[in-house]
């Protein structure tokens, strides 16, 4: 073979193997990778796993939180960092009294299913729901460790 | 004292050798200052407390300026003295340099970085012929500035970057003043006034076409270098001295394909070339992960790329040393207006994507914590203290949890340290995905070099 032939070949071995590092990049999911990674909260999706209350109580909120960014329009995240709107990341779409009603009543749905699902017994499912019928939000989301230290 | 004619072997071959040395180190730092900066720009931008607006125009400045007067000498460089306009420019390139050094606020900078864009005009059009003197034929002279300006392109920002991270960044600026005296001492050695009338009037006309094709990839090599460095080092986190070492794949690639280049007919090494440039810049766009194997691979099909093509297609402007100081000066004006046509455009679309790509990650982010599996005892306070550092971040870089992760627990706690990582994998693939349609643009203009490369495949060597 020529040097001229040689470096031909290598030429058109080195077009190949970069046409493979696309083909090797793309099935290791290049399309998709680095895009929008949150999901429609109206579609059911599994359950916070885990056991006792520390569990019990994140299946309530995140369920909460899925019910109420349903109502509202909106992905669950969005709505988490309207809660917490210091993180100027996303602008705040809604009012407060708006969150408030969406929040409470997602939250009152998840106790009402955890309740039925036998997650919560009863009393706990009452004194959940006094607290979140009547706190404010805020509290709710600043007393959350305080809640879970309560009855963890 | 005569200069030797051509083909004629040099005398006294240390000095020659250490004169040309000494001039093709400026014009490999010549070349190297279109990017050098990138990676001081950080600093920058929080020393002079400015914007990144602003702060572009430190890279911008001087590129622009290069182009300009580059395009400018093409019509008058012929008329002058190769070794005064080397020695003008050393001198304008060195003040200037200086001046970039000791800068106390960006609107100087700025300022001295166009006045060294004069000088790098100047030095880069009289670098040439003088090259060609030292060496002893135009020949040489051609392949020891070829090889400065390819290799100068291609280590710019890694060198850029070392200087930054071991010192501070008017140290990048600093060490191209001694190299810029050096060659001040050529242009007025023993030969000065040696310097031969070069034979002019032919037309640039036919080098056009090879002048289009290295505009164009020297805009692709912008994605590369600009790009790829903001990458390794602002988002996946590596440090200027380790981001240095992995864009360094980029020269060693441009070193390794040159034996294989010389093998080529010019259309194909050029084609061949920019064919790997186009793969190179794709497989950055479309990066899988920030596992940085990935992105090593791609570096090195670049480096390829551009060994294969730039100092094939250098040669053939520069032609067999006729008229090589014109030639020479239009084609440090086509590399120089390709890079700032690339600039233009991408600076726009890369800010553009990157706030868009910026809400895409913190919406990421949220939903990695929301959902992780750690308490509800650790995870409110550890979400509450990673909003309050998110706030605190600047925009040009990636803020670093590294200490709120550990006053909740990464160092014991194995699912704390899994959403450690999962957060920082979130944030920085979101981000990399706002690179896509930057790396994709200069992608693009590779597949143009290798549609030029194939309208004019006979027409690339006057």
């Amino acid at each position: 073979m020529t040097s001229s032939r040689a470096a031909i070949a290598t030429l058109v071995a080195l077009l190949l193997a970069a046409a493979t590092f696309i083909v090797v990049e793309i099935a290791n999911g290049a399309v998709d990778a680095g895009s929008l990674a949150v999901r429609n909260p109206c579609d059911p999706r599994a359950p916070f796993p885990g056991q006792g209350f520390d569990a019990a109580l994140q299946r309530i909120v995140l369920d909460g939180l899925d019910g109420a960014a349903c109502e509202l329009d909106a992905t669950r995240e969005e709505l988490v960092l309207s809660l917490a709107p210091r993180s100027g990341a996303e602008p705040i779409r809604w009012d407060d009294e708006t969150i408030e009603r969406a929040v409470r009543a997602g939250l009152l749905e998840a106790i009402d299913d955890a309740e039925e699902r036998g997650s919560l017994n009863a009393v706990v499912a009452v004194l959940l729901r006094e607290v979140v019928e009547r706190a404010p939000v805020q509290w709710l989301i600043d007393g959350g460790q305080g809640i879970a230290d309560l009855f963890g | 004292m005569e200069a030797p004619a051509v083909g004629e072997r040099p005398k006294r071959p240390l000095r020659r050798s250490l004169q040309l040395v000494a001039v093709a180190l400026a014009v490999a730092v010549a070349f190297a200052d279109s990017s050098i900066v990138v990676l001081a720009l950080p600093e920058i931008f929080t020393e002079f407390a400015t914007t990144i607006e602003g702060v572009a125009w430190v890279i911008t400045s001087y590129n622009v300026v290069v182009a300009v007067c580059a395009l400018a000498l093409v019509l008058a460089v012929h008329r002058m003295r190769a070794r005064l306009v080397l020695a003008v420019g050393a001198l304008v390139f060195l003040a200037a340099s200086v001046a970039c050094a000791l800068a106390g606020s960006l609107g100087v900078l700025i300022a001295a970085r166009s006045v060294q864009g004069i000088g790098g005009a100047l030095l880069l059009a009289g670098s040439l012929p003088v090259l060609g003197e030292i060496a002893g034929s135009s020949a040489r002279g051609v392949a020891v500035w070829t090889a400065a300006a390819t290799i100068g392109a291609a280590v710019g920002p890694a060198l850029g970057g070392a200087l930054t991270q071991v010192f501070d960044w008017p140290a990048v600026f600093a060490v191209q003043a001694p190299i810029a005296g050096a060659t001040l001492l050529v242009a007025f050695g023993a030969h000065a006034g040696a310097t031969q009338k070069e034979r002019t009037g032919a037309p640039l006309l036919p080098v056009a076409p090879a002048n289009l094709c290295l505009a164009l990839i020297f805009g692709a090599l912008a994605g590369t270098l600009f790009l790829g460095v903001l990458l390794v080092i602002n988002v996946f986190g590596y440090s200027p001295i380790q981001g240095a070492l992995i864009v360094s794949l980029i020269p060693a690639g441009t070193l390794l394909a040159s034996p294989l280049a010389a093998g080529l007919s010019l259309a194909l090494a050029v084609g061949g070339g920019a064919a790997l440039l186009a793969p190179g810049l794709l497989g950055l766009a479309l990066l899988p992960s920030t596992d940085i194997g990935y992105a090593m691979v791609a570096f090195a099909l670049c480096g390829v790329g551009l060994g294969l093509s730039v100092p094939r297609l250098t040669t053939a402007v520069l032609g067999d040393g006729n008229d090589i100081g014109r030639r020479g000066t239009l084609t440090v004006g086509a590399r120089h207006l390709g890079l700032v046509v690339a600039l233009a455009v991408v600076a726009p679309i890369l800010a553009s994507d990157l706030t868009a790509s910026s809400d895409v990650a913190v919406l990421n982010a949220t939903a990695v914590v929301v959902d992780g599996r750690i308490s509800a005892t650790t995870k409110i306070p550890l979400a509450l203290d990673i909003r309050d550092v998110l706030d605190q971040a600047s925009e040009s870089e990636i803020p670093d949890f590294t200490a709120v992760f550990e006053e909740h627990g990464s160092e014991t706690d194995p699912a704390v340290r899994r959403v450690q990582d999962d957060l920082v994998d979130a944030i920085a693939e979101a981000i990399t995905r706002g690179f896509r349609a930057s790396f994709s643009f200069c992608a693009l203009l590779a597949a143009l070099a290798i549609g030029a490369t194939i309208v004019f495949r006979r027409r690339l060597a006057p």
